[in-house]
């Protein structure tokens, strides 16, 4: 027999809202979504940057070290932007911190594309980001309470564990 | 770098406070907001200043300030109340659970009136001797005197106990960040913070003016105050101390690790192996030291230690955050009698920490602190573990050293937050522009 809706349900995770939002929030993982207008001939501009934004993505990212994963699109004819997120712990205590450090990157790619962006260190910038913010209706995260930093300490364990064991066999 | 303003700005906010010291919280309720702007135009004349103080005339100071909730029933304009940051238009009690007030910590049990309950006006008081506190709260008697509808609802004294040390048996206060513009020079290992940090008016260390809300003349050379009264459980540190260490100097070890200094003060970074009291006692040595070359990984100061916590100084460096924009001037005094050397059973007195912590920006200072640093291991690699003093143990309730590798459990709420609130602490002419341009129901 096929499992009732509240059997499907059980398995339920704790989804609450990020402190002060925006961003749901499952465990130590969040998410964020932000969604811009892009300004005419904005699309052009995007693509003349975007191979050399992706290819310094690795950098700025694990620079910022909290993120998961990142995702950035043009959609609508290249009318809107779409930036998404998933990382850890909260969104609003650390967002004067990733701007301040991996602002650099944005500016390589947004002044010109995403409408209201002038710099990552203009005030402005910052409340565009805020206003601009979406919550998803929905979450779901595998691993809730493993952050990056769990990741790779776990991932330094089993290569030592490993080699102990293999140092053995 | 503009040269700080010293006469408008409240002598609490730059003034460290005297050695020994005693001092005096009190709390005001308005039920009549016209008594209020009584208070506050008395009061005016004799709110001390920061002028002169590095060779302040008279050794103690009295401040005044207010809560969201007190601002509101002064009757300032409606645009003004909705400018001031979050944090401080909600209240701490509202913000308990990102804070980690929960539990035992909870603000239904508080027994220090916050802005939800009573704290509408703050008077600070700080002296270096009894007579010279009890002068300054004859200030305060004297400016509601004959006042209806103004309630004194809450009095705290503090005072540094006879031990010389705060109630867990450490020497406090030593480290703090040097405002640049306050004159004098840094001493070694004193980081120099934008004055824009803790006052608004001038540049912080995002290159912007800190500012308030409404016009300039309100809040320039004002700042915010994170005011948290804790109560110490200083049986429970002993007994935690003595049943995870086989001897007296294991105990202190443990005491040092947990700290990140030895009781004297003497930091674990500069003498690993055993106290140097004459190492703490000196200003130039006894905050000069980093943790990013010479210990990453927190061997000799564990990376959950107190201190490390409250402020990782360079060990961040290369991680997202910014230590720059997370400073706080912490102005710590102690309250209640000491429990008597060698008592391992709580007496049920009521003895702990009243820190005032000043900053600019509540949100990515005192609250970022608390939230991620005290109250959160993430960021040293540590998952949920938590401060191993000030932090909430209902998440975790362990603590790590690497040398010797160890993990001890079991530790307990030693401290408890009894009270707390963010407070607009205005500059002279921000207390002017109240009296001018509030507009009581």
């Amino acid at each position: 027999m096929a499992p009732t809706p509240a059997e499907k349900a059980a398995l339920a995770q704790n989804v609450t809202n990020q402190p002060d939002g925006p961003g749901k929030r499952i465990g130590k993982r969040g998410e964020v979504h932000v969604i811009g207008n892009v300004l005419p001939g904005g699309g052009k501009l995007f693509r003349e940057r975007i191979a050399q934004f992706q290819a310094e993505a690795g950098y700025w990212e694990t620079h910022v070290g909290t993120v998961h994963d990142f995702r950035v699109l043009l959609f609508d004819n290249d009318t809107r932007i779409l930036i998404s997120a998933i990382y850890d712990g909260d969104f609003l205590p650390y967002l004067a911190d990733v701007i301040n450090q991996a602002g650099p990157w944005f500016d390589m790619l947004m002044p010109g594309v995403w409408e209201g962006y002038t710099t990552a260190s203009d005030t402005a910038t910052r409340k565009l980001i805020g206003r601009q913010a979406y919550t998803a209706d929905a979450f779901y995260a595998g691993y809730p309470d493993l952050t990056t930093k769990d990741i790779a300490k776990m991932r330094k364990l089993r290569d030592a564990v490993n080699a102990m064991l293999d140092s053995a066999s | 770098m503009s040269a700080l303003e010293l006469s408008d700005i409240q002598g609490t906010v730059l003034r460290g406070r005297p050695m020994p010291y005693y001092g005096t919280y009190l709390v005001f309720t308005v039920q009549n907001p016209r008594s209020a702007l009584t208070l506050l135009e008395r009061l005016l004349p004799k709110v001390t200043t920061a002028a002169d103080w590095e060779a302040p005339a008279e050794n103690a100071w009295i401040n005044v300030a207010f809560s969201h909730a007190g601002l509101s029933k002064l009757g300032l304009p409606e645009d003004v109340l909705s400018g001031f940051p979050r944090e401080v238009r909600q209240g701490m009690a509202a913000r308990s659970a990102f804070l980690g007030d929960v539990g035992s910590s909870a603000p239904e049990n508080w027994d220090m009136p916050h802005a939800g309950n009573g704290l509408d006006i703050g008077l600070l008081i700080m002296a270096g001797s009894i007579a010279l506190r009890d002068d300054k709260i004859a200030i305060g008697h004297a400016a509601v005197s004959g006042l209806p509808g103004i309630v004194a609802a809450h009095r705290l004294d503090v005072g540094l106990p006879p031990t010389m040390r705060e109630h867990f048996g450490f020497v406090d206060g030593i480290s703090r960040p040097y405002v640049e513009g306050q004159g004098g020079t840094p001493l070694p290992g004193q980081p120099i913070a934008k004055a824009g940090e803790f006052v608004l008016g001038y540049e912080n260390e995002l290159g912007e003016i800190a500012s308030g809300p409404g016009p300039q003349e309100l809040w320039r050379n004002g700042t915010y105050i994170a005011l948290r009264k804790l109560h110490q459980d200083v049986a429970a540190f002993r007994r935690f101390l003595r049943d995870n260490a086989n001897s007296p100097e294991g105990q202190e070890l443990l005491a040092a690790q947990m700290m990140g200094r030895w009781r004297s003060g003497c930091p674990l970074a500069k003498s690993p192996e055993r106290d140097d009291p004459a190492m703490a006692n000196d200003p130039l040595r006894n905050n000069d030291f980093l943790y990013l070359k010479e210990d990453p990984d927190g061997r000799v100061t564990p990376a959950g230690s107190h201190i490390r916590r409250a402020n990782p100084r360079d060990a961040l460096d290369g991680t997202v955050v910014d230590m720059k924009l997370h400073r706080l001037l912490r102005r710590g005094s102690a309250y209640g009698g000491v429990l008597p050397e060698g008592v391992m059973e709580d007496d049920g007195a009521d003895r702990g920490l009243v820190i005032a912590l000043i900053n600019a920006n509540p949100g990515r200072q005192f609250e970022f602190v608390q939230s991620q640093w005290m109250n959160d291991g993430d960021f040293i690699s540590e998952g949920d573990r938590t401060d191993p003093f000030a932090g909430r143990k209902d998440k975790a309730d362990d603590f790590v050293t690497l040398k010797p590798r160890k993990r001890y459990r079991g530790l307990s709420q030693f401290a408890t937050t009894r009270g707390g609130e963010h407070l607009f602490l205005p500059g002279i002419g921000g207390l002017k522009w109240i009296l001018g341009n509030a507009k009581p129901a």
